[in-house]
């Protein structure tokens, strides 16, 4: 599974939404997830890649898309995966 | 007063409360435990401010509504400090909803930070505080006892919160452990800039009979307090911090 289709799926899991809705444009409010389902999908993203995301970063994410690339750059830069 | 060569684990210290706290028993001498779970980087100048008023400092983040993580955290003190002498339970999250509104995933969450934390924490704490006189304060706020709108399930979290604070004191005392909580009015902090944007707190100042809003410094004062032999026979009480808010109807009700 590439980063992009784990990150959806953790979040599905989270907000009880049907993953296909969940594209890179789509906005944390059009997937139903407030402020509490983020920052469960930041802790289970962080411990599934083993990384730290902190939310002076997190706070940027303006959609889906922001997140997974955030997620991407750090996995490419050789975190542990 | 003097923590001198004592180790002070404070939860949620890298910024508002739990920081002053932190510094405030640093100031006194004790070498400070800094844990965070989602701000690093105000952990970690918490840490450099800390030693800088000449005593250590080790940074430590975990998630403590995290049963494994508490283990974790506890299993690197155990391993690096063998002990440990005073615990600040600290770290509080939550969901600003009404009552009917709050689905099990909010009430666990903030149950499981603000109030299974201490129990779980308290656990591992004790066999560290093993013949070493430790104290333990929990942070509580005026929640617990007063209504707030949409402090629903933060107040009934700390409402236990004070509750568990006074079954430890009884169970721990016969360990030579002091346990009692602090509960403070609304601070000026992080948090409570959230809680104004969401309409929690209009403006506390007008409801404060000592004049002015509560600071994280004179939340932390009274901690220090608690963690001395002086405070030795106060035992599982929660110590209001609040300007006289509470008795100070008059100033409720608009004067």
């Amino acid at each position: 599974m590439t980063v992009e289709e784990q990150i959806r799926d953790i979040i599905a899991k989270i907000t009880r939404v049907d993953k296909s809705i969940i594209t890179r444009e789509s906005t944390f409010k059009e997937i139903k997830a407030d402020s509490l389902d983020i920052v469960q999908a930041l802790v289970a993203v962080e411990e599934t890649f083993g990384i730290e995301i902190p939310d002076e970063e997190a706070q940027k994410f303006q959609n889906f898309g922001d997140f997974v690339s955030y997620v991407e750059n750090r996995v490419a830069q050789g975190e542990k995966v | 007063m003097s923590l001198e060569g004592k180790l002070a684990l404070v939860t949620g210290s890298g910024r508002g409360i739990g920081r002053a706290i932190a510094l405030k028993l640093a100031s006194q001498g004790a070498d400070i435990i800094v844990n965070f779970f989602r701000h690093r980087e105000n952990a970690e100048q918490t840490a450099k401010d800390i030693e800088a008023l000449g005593v250590k400092a080790e940074v430590i983040r975990a998630n403590v509504g995290d049963p494994a993580k508490i283990d974790e955290m506890f299993d690197m003190i155990g391993n690096k400090f063998g002990h440990l002498d005073i615990f600040i339970s600290n770290a509080a999250s939550g969901v600003g909803r009404p009552a009917v509104d709050i689905d099990v995933k909010a009430w666990e969450w903030t149950m499981d930070i603000n109030t299974r934390a201490l129990l779980l924490c308290a656990q591992r704490v004790v066999k560290l505080m093993e013949g070493r006189g430790g104290k333990i304060v929990s942070i509580s706020s005026l929640g617990s006892r007063f209504v707030l709108p949409n402090y629903t399930v933060v107040g009934v979290s700390k409402a236990a919160l004070e509750a568990l604070t006074r079954y430890l004191a009884i169970e721990l005392a016969p360990l030579d452990i002091c346990v009692n909580a602090v509960a403070a009015s609304a601070v000026e902090t992080e948090a409570l800039k959230f809680y104004f944007k969401e309409g929690l707190v209009k403006d506390s100042r007008q409801v404060t009979p000592a004049g002015r809003m509560v600071l994280p410094e004179d939340v932390a004062n009274v901690v220090a307090f608690l963690c001395s032999e002086e405070a030795f026979m106060i035992r599982g009480q929660t110590i209001i911090v609040d300007g006289g808010t509470s008795v100070g109807l008059f100033a409720l009700a608009g004067k």
